[in-house]
């Protein structure tokens, strides 16, 4: 009896001694991202952008001579993962500032979290509006869903001159979004939506939907979907003989959507943020230090996951490592520096306002096709 | 148009029919509902894409993802489920449920979470008949299933091992008293079943071209509301339930644009199918 309570006695001392937070210099800085599930290869990309983004710090001597230590968390995709990890930033791992390198859905649930722990939190490349309304302590680095819809909106009437539009919404954050903003603009620019149908996240047999879509004879299909979907419609569209152009957005923007696609991906144009072809040094250099270091193409997520960890980094350095001073920082920064173009500032409600890039895949690699800089598209709201 | 719904519909059910059938026919003579079976499935394309590294060859893939399934489909049936027999049918259901789980674990764990493409390109073409057309996917599959079905029915109705198999699905033990090796019908029943499991495996796998662990989760359900659509046991049922639920997914989405999800749509009918039809469309009592 007494050896089993000695051994209890030990073991909850053990517990409370590794649950301890160990003293340290180093500025900590939260991440999450799907690091498993569906989601995987996206956020694989956002963590080895952050994680570049990190070492590259570190190594020029960290901020104020203090390195940086990237704290990672797996939501898998899982609203109650998320929030989960958000109160474990908050209190556990005392983090001074986060970078969300995950999709909407988490990134929206734990806004509010974050600004209710006063933590300043940067979303990489999440798109759904409410993630800015969480508060004053919540930023967006990527595009805002109707902003990048819309873009794509002017990509299909003004560039590709189409005047009857399909469109295949994914139905959730994301795809609502981007459809929203997309069948917006195309009929303030009046041309048509000749239909316009749901499908749920994860299909993986669009065969009926294109065969409807097939029938409204569309110039252009727009499809708001993640790599998986993105790759599976193109290749079934093309198999049903679909001769109508096939319009994307950043979920395209991934190696796998190459890769699953094949040669369906071909041709398929989409807006992004990245522009791979931008003759910007400091995009270049990235590049290349991305695939010496990882061994594959940099992709959108890790792009926008750096920039948005470096606006981070940057606000330290330009106040100190507390979260209130960073907020502060990033609310003020003018001309923050980003791969994805030249932002100015963030506006009120913490969104950015920035040209979005469309790339179009010739030859099996994404290529620079046009710029969206069209004031009335690119300017999100200020409330 | 609605006739290309209906290509489209006949080829999911055609996937549907190759999963499901092995689900009945261990049913049949076990009376397990043998949810690892959708592992085996996934197994089916994992080996089919190995196989598929080594020798670039579609058929080949397939035939080696058949085979190899069909042995993992008699361990199953021997190591898991033999010893469980006598106990009540809920613990072998339980047993069948944890290794699904494990076996999507592990093959999370060696391949990865990520979506593997699965390039394989059976050679055909697609067709075009009139104003319908058939994706050289689509095609695929029918040809496959046909192959892999009039196999099926030859097996079962024109061979004595089919006899027996059928007097199993009956009764085991009056077929044990008339000189029925039970056992080896059995063992026969898993590697049918399991190799059709297999071949579904690989030409899903490579009409999505996709691979990846979790692939398995909704056929799992959905092959069982199948198999209760069809009516436990029975074969031709099962086929039958394959393709109702195929077209009225593809029916319903693409013509009468049904707000709900897919996959809802075939528990939705099962819930029907119970409410006035207990017994399936061809079960018995």
């Amino acid at each position: 009896m007494m050896k089993r309570v000695m051994i209890v006695g030990f073991l909850f001392v053990g517990v409370l001694l590794i649950s301890f937070p160990t003293y340290s210099q180093d500025i900590p800085i939260g991440f999450f991202a799907p690091l498993t599930g569906f989601a995987a290869s996206d956020g694989r990309a956002a963590k080895n952008g952050v994680e570049l983004g990190v070492s590259i710090v570190n190594d020029a001597g960290g901020i104020k001579g203090r390195k940086v230590k990237l704290i990672v968390y797996d939501d898998r995709h899982d609203s109650k993962e998320a929030v989960a990890i958000a109160n474990r930033l908050i209190e556990k791992d005392n983090v001074v500032a986060v970078v969300s390198g995950s999709y909407s859905m988490p990134t929206r649930v734990t806004a509010p979290i974050f600004q209710k722990g006063k933590i300043p939190m940067v979303a990489g490349y999440a798109v759904h509006p409410d993630i800015v309304k969480g508060g004053n302590y919540v930023f967006r680095n990527g595009c805002l869903g109707e902003v990048e819809g819309a873009a794509a909106a002017n990509v299909a009437v003004k560039l590709l001159k189409a005047k009857r539009n399909a469109v295949l919404t994914m139905d959730n954050d994301f795809g609502t979004e981007l459809s929203r903003g997309y069948v917006a603009r195309v009929e303030k620019l009046g041309a048509q939506i000749v239909s316009h149908q749901v499908y749920k996240l994860g299909e993986k047999d669009f065969t009926p939907f294109l065969t409807k879509t097939k029938e409204a004879n569309p110039e252009v299909i727009f499809t708001s979907g993640y790599y998986n979907e993105a790759a599976l419609v193109s290749r079934q569209a093309k198999a049903l003989g679909i001769k109508a152009q096939i319009l994307g957005e950043e979920g395209f923007d991934s190696p796998k959507f190459l890769e699953i696609g094949g040669d369906a991906a071909e041709g398929v144009i989409f807006v992004c943020l990245l522009n791979r072809d931008d003759p910007r040094p400091e995009v270049q250099n990235f590049l290349k230090k991305y695939k010496q270091a990882y061994g594959m193409d940099s992709e959108m997520c890790a792009t926008t996951s750096y920039d948005a960890f470096m606006i981070i980094a940057k606000a330290i350095e330009r106040s100190e490592p507390k979260p209130e001073a960073i907020r502060q920082a990033i609310a003020t920064m003018k001309d923050i520096p980003g791969l994805l173009g030249k932002v100015k500032e963030f506006n009120e409600i913490g969104e950015s306002k920035k040209p979005v890039q469309v790339q179009i895949v010739k030859g099996g690699q994404f290529r620079f096709f046009a710029e969206v800089t069209d004031p009335e598209v690119i300017t999100p709201p200020s409330k | 148009m609605i006739f290309q719904q209906i290509a489209n519909g006949l080829a999911m059910g055609s996937i549907y029919s190759l999963i499901a059938l092995g689900l009945t026919m261990i049913y049949g003579v076990l009376g397990i509902l043998h949810i690892a079976h959708a592992g085996i499935y996934a197994l089916g394309a994992y080996l089919g894409l190995l196989c598929f590294r080594f020798v670039p060859n579609f058929w080949v893939a397939m035939a080696m993802a058949m085979i190899l399934c069909a042995a993992a489909g008699w361990v199953v049936q021997r190591y898991l489920y033999q010893p469980l027999l006598k106990l009540p049918r809920i613990v072998p259901l339980i047993a069948s449920i944890g290794l699904f789980i494990a076996l999507e674990e592990i093959y999370r764990l060696i391949a990865g979470p990520y979506v593997i493409p699965f390039p394989a390109d059976p050679g055909f073409k697609g067709i075009q008949i009139g104003n319908i057309q058939i994706t050289n996917q689509q095609f695929l599959v029918f040809i496959v299933t046909f192959i892999l079905l009039s196999f099926l029915w030859f097996i079962m109705n024109r061979t004595r091992t089919g006899l027996a198999m059928k007097a199993t699905f009956q009764d085991m033990e009056i077929a044990s008293v008339m000189g029925v090796n039970v056992p080896r019908t059995v063992a026969l029943n898993f590697l049918i079943g399991s190799s059709l499991a297999g071949a579904a495996g690989v030409l899903v796998g490579v009409f999505y071209n996709s691979v990846y662990p979790t692939m398995g989760s909704i056929p799992a359900y959905k092959a069982l509301a199948i198999i209760v659509l069809g009516g436990l046991g029975s074969i031709p049922g099962t086929v039958l339930g394959a393709f109702f639920i195929g077209l009225s997914e593809t029916l319903l989405i693409g013509v009468v644009q049904v707000p709900f999800p897919r996959d809802a749509l075939a528990f939705i009918i099962m819930i029907l199918v119970l409410m006035f039809r207990p017994y399936g469309i061809l079960g018995k009592g």
